[in-house]
């Protein structure tokens, strides 16, 4: 009985240490740096080339898009002290726009360009709104990033999507 | 009406406080009249919970802007169909309707039990009402949805356009039903252990509400899968992200539940194990909650109030600790009467898919909560993301694959040799055709595609172990009856309606299986900035983008629509429409996309971006074997409804066992 029970537990422990292993391997794999852009330029070790996500605030009129290539952008994003140089391939999330808070992934150039595979933007801003929802009076938020295009309008089509 | 909604709120935290102490002031000092009055409570609390909801969505469908959840969440234009959803829509509303769903369930069980079992019932109730007066805590005096606005404005501020999706309906409800039914096993878990009846009482008297809860989660991570698919207009339906996360570790945890719970069934084992699973599903429900409503993780699921979310987490310790002390207490009454004798036994299976099980949600838990403890240990804020939880799920999903199919088959107590190779030689061939025929066909090399060829020859030998279960089954019922095939499948079926329930059950999830590993080895994507008339060519498939146009649909509400002409081989196939929605007064326009899907692939286009000259972004993903994972979540569906099904045989055999533990314990258990 008492080496059976013994057996088991080592049978057990054999699948706890090989999900144990598995953990281990992903995160020393898999894992990302998560900085500011304060605190990406502060660092005295260099993470160039290593995977990286940096927050910051775009800087306002520093979106570029390439003119043969729509979907080539340079833009910058800042915090208090310093700034850094972002490219990225690729469709752009709705909400970004000047100002916005972004969080881009991807990894350092040696340049001091920061190579992004990915572009989110943070909450909505509604959300941040909905913090002093309560004491505001609402007004009515714009549209303010997307003009209606000057399209010519034409009948409805069948709602097609869902 | 909103000072009755309050009001009422404040009664339900009253009766709810005072019911939990005098139901157990009652069974402790065995006072009958303590214990009719307390029986009252559940009803009241309900009654007041469900007068504050009905105020609340009454608030909402006539437009009363005075409070400030609703003109948060509304505004005159919305769909009556919306306003009843976005009573839910927020941090208010749906700890409101937590409660509600709460109480009501905890209403149910009062009505199922309270002529049964006087031992653990009352201590099951108690537990539930405490609960209860924590989440009613809450909602009177810190996120109280009757919150006024001195000066009513004229209009609200309306729902999240990306909350404005049929599936807004569905969704909340559906994995809000399954995260408060595990509250009720929990509770009668406790209740058992406080009043030291610790037999599988407990375990038959909430095993169906154990199987709904779970159902209803499981429903729910698929339908918010499916919302993400159609709604967040990224080609994905799963990003890991912690709330995603945060609603699967109950389902993996509660799944573990449902299935060594049939070995403490049967023989008698497990017994400390399974109190622990169920507490530790329980504490997930909260701890997702936690993680939803902190702010602590960030996510796309995001609600407004950070504070709110150490509530819970103190409320979890508090939960953990008190389960940890109750359990360690009662360890001598837990021992098992019988022991594991075999690897190679049904037995050893089941505790080998436990810990599987474990695993995966142990990873995730891991993976969701890694930034907080490396930026604590380290000082730097370290994440994972969808890399981490493929690299170690996959394996750890594929070990599970294999034991869906060997669990059921193998033999109890101890496989021998002849029984392995009668049970296992069919499956493994057929295992062994598939890996000869897909090996041609799949791509191999990468890593993704060695492991999505593994769980394709997995999925078969499951799938020919489930068969060959139903086949056995129905020929020797067509051997005693005169039947006809079909007709002895649905008899044997419905005669053993758990066992083959599960089976089916057991058909979705290969599906689902085989849908996520086909879609994620083998999608691909094209992103294109296009004039009008450009067209390009993504598998097979040549897309030419005609024309944008914009729509008023409604007084609040433009689409830009783009028209793609998708053809095959020379000939139309498709017109698809991805369209942008701009909704008055949200600064934000939504994708709506256009997806074409069929068993083999699904075609999925977005309308990213488009400027003023008429060109457009256009964003085309091609997924394959998408479709599978919703037909795999329909049989599930359909297999856990024929599990839970209620079953006469099933009820009589109940019953007599009821009577015969009622004379096992025929006085109150001594203290």
């Amino acid at each position: 009985m008492k080496q059976k029970q013994v057996r088991f537990l080592v049978g057990s422990l054999l699948i706890v240490g090989a999900i144990g292993y598995l953990i281990t391997m992903g995160i020393s794999n898999t894992s990302t740096y998560f900085f500011t852009v304060d605190e990406l330029l502060s660092q005295k070790v260099s993470y160039e080339g290593s995977g990286l996500k940096v927050k910051g605030n775009v800087v306002s009129g520093s979106i570029q898009r390439d003119p043969n290539d729509y979907l080539n952008v340079s833009f910058s994003i800042e915090e208090k002290e310093s700034s850094l140089k972002v490219a990225y391939q690729g469709v752009t999330p709705d909400m970004f726009a000047d100002g916005r808070e972004v969080v881009v992934e991807g990894t350092l150039g040696k340049d001091g360009v920061f190579h992004a595979n990915t572009l989110l933007t943070s909450c909505p801003s509604k959300y941040e709104a909905e913090k002093e929802a309560g004491k505001m009076h609402p007004g009515t938020l714009g549209t303010d990033k997307y003009k209606e295009p000057g399209l010519k309008k034409t009948d409805a089509l069948p709602k097609t999507t869902i | 009406m909103n000072d009755i909604g309050e009001f009422t709120l404040l009664v339900a935290l009253a009766t709810a406080i005072y019911g939990c102490v005098a139901y157990v002031m009652a069974v402790r000092g065995n006072r009958i009249d303590l214990y009719l009055s307390a029986d009252k409570t559940p009803l009241i609390v309900w009654g007041c919970v469900m007068i504050s909801s009905i105020c609340l969505w009454k608030a909402f469908l006539t437009n009363d802007f005075s409070l400030q959840y609703v003109w948060a969440y509304s505004n005159i234009e919305l769909d009556t169909f919306y306003k009843i959803a976005s009573f839910w829509g927020g941090q208010k509303g749906s700890l409101l309707f937590w409660t509600l769903l709460l109480t009501t369930y905890t209403v149910v069980v009062h009505f199922q039990n309270r002529k049964t079992n006087l031992r653990v019932v009352p201590y099951a109730m108690a537990v539930l009402l405490v609960i209860i007066t924590f989440f009613l805590f809450l909602i009177n005096f810190s996120t109280n949805p009757f919150e006024r606005i001195p000066l009513p404005p004229e209009d609200g501020r309306g729902l999240n356009p990306l909350l404005q999706n049929y599936w807004m309906v569905i969704h909340p409800p559906t994995l809000y039903l399954g995260y408060v039914g595990f509250t009720v096993p929990f509770a009668f878990a406790v209740a058992a252990l406080i009043s030291k009846n610790l037999d599988d009482g407990w375990i038959r008297l909430t095993r169906k509400w154990t199987l709904i809860s779970w159902f209803f989660l499981c429903m729910g991570n698929l339908f918010g899968a499916s919302w993400a698919y159609v709604e967040l207009g990224w080609g994905g339906y799963w990003a890991w992200d912690p709330v995603e996360n945060a609603a699967f570790m109950p389902l993996l945890i509660a799944t573990a539940f449902l299935h060594s719970i049939m070995i403490q069934e049967k023989k008698d084992m497990m017994k400390v194990w399974n109190m622990s699973l169920i507490l530790l599903t329980f504490v997930m429900t909260i701890f997702g909650t936690f993680i939803t409503r902190s702010g602590l993780i960030q996510s796309v699921h995001t609600f407004d109030e950070a504070t709110l979310g150490y509530y819970f987490l103190a409320f979890l310790f508090v939960i953990l600790f008190a389960c940890i002390v109750l359990i360690v207490n009662r360890l001598p009454l837990l021992k098992s009467k019988n022991q594991l004798d075999s690897f190679l036994s049904r037995e050893s299976s089941f505790l080998f898919n436990n810990l599987v099980l474990l695993g995966i949600a142990f990873a995730t838990f891991w993976g969701t909560i890694f930034p907080i403890i490396s930026e604590a240990v380290r000082g730097i804020k370290i994440t994972v993301g969808p890399p981490f939880y493929n690299q170690v799920n996959v394996p750890i999903g594929l070990a599970l694959l294999a034991l869906i199919g060997i669990g059921p088959v193998i033999a109890w107590r101890r496989a021998t040799l002849s029984n392995l190779k009668k049970n296992f030689l069919k499956p493994l061939a057929a295992a062994f055709v598939a890996a000869v025929a897909l090996f041609p066909v799949i791509p191999l090399g990468s890593r993704t595609e060695n492991y999505t060829y593994a769980t394709f020859v997995l999925c078969v030998f499951v799938m020919a172990c489930i068969i060959i279960e139903f086949y056995k089954g129905t020929s020797s019922r067509m051997g005693l009856h005169e039947e006809s095939m079909l007709g002895a499948l649905a008899t044997v079926t419905w005669r053993n309606k758990r066992r083959y329930g599960g089976y089916i059950v057991h058909i979705g999830v290969v599906l689902i299986f085989a849908g996520i590993a086909g879609s994620q080895a083998y999608g691909t994507h094209v992103e294109k900035h296009l004039n009008p008339g450009e067209s390009f060519k993504i598998r097979g498939y040549d897309i030419k983008y005609e024309k944008l146009v914009a729509v008023e649909a409604t007084s609040v509400k433009t689409r830009v629509i783009a028209q793609l002409q998708v053809s095959r081989n020379g000939s139309h196939y498709w017109t698809a429409r991805p369209e942008k929605e701009f909704y008055k007064g949200q600064n934000q326009p939504v994708s709506e996309v256009d997806v074409l899907s069929t068993i083999k692939e699904d075609l999925y286009m977005i309308l990213a971006d488009f400027r003023e000259d008429e060109s457009a972004t256009i964003k085309v993903y091609v997924n394959p074997m998408v479709s599978w994972m919703w037909t795999g979540g329909w049989i599930i569906a359909f297999g856990t409804m024929i599990s839970m099904w209620p079953d006469r045989l099933e009820q009589r055999r109940r019953l007599e066992r009821f009577r015969r533990e009622e004379m096992l314990f025929p006085s109150p258990a001594q203290e």
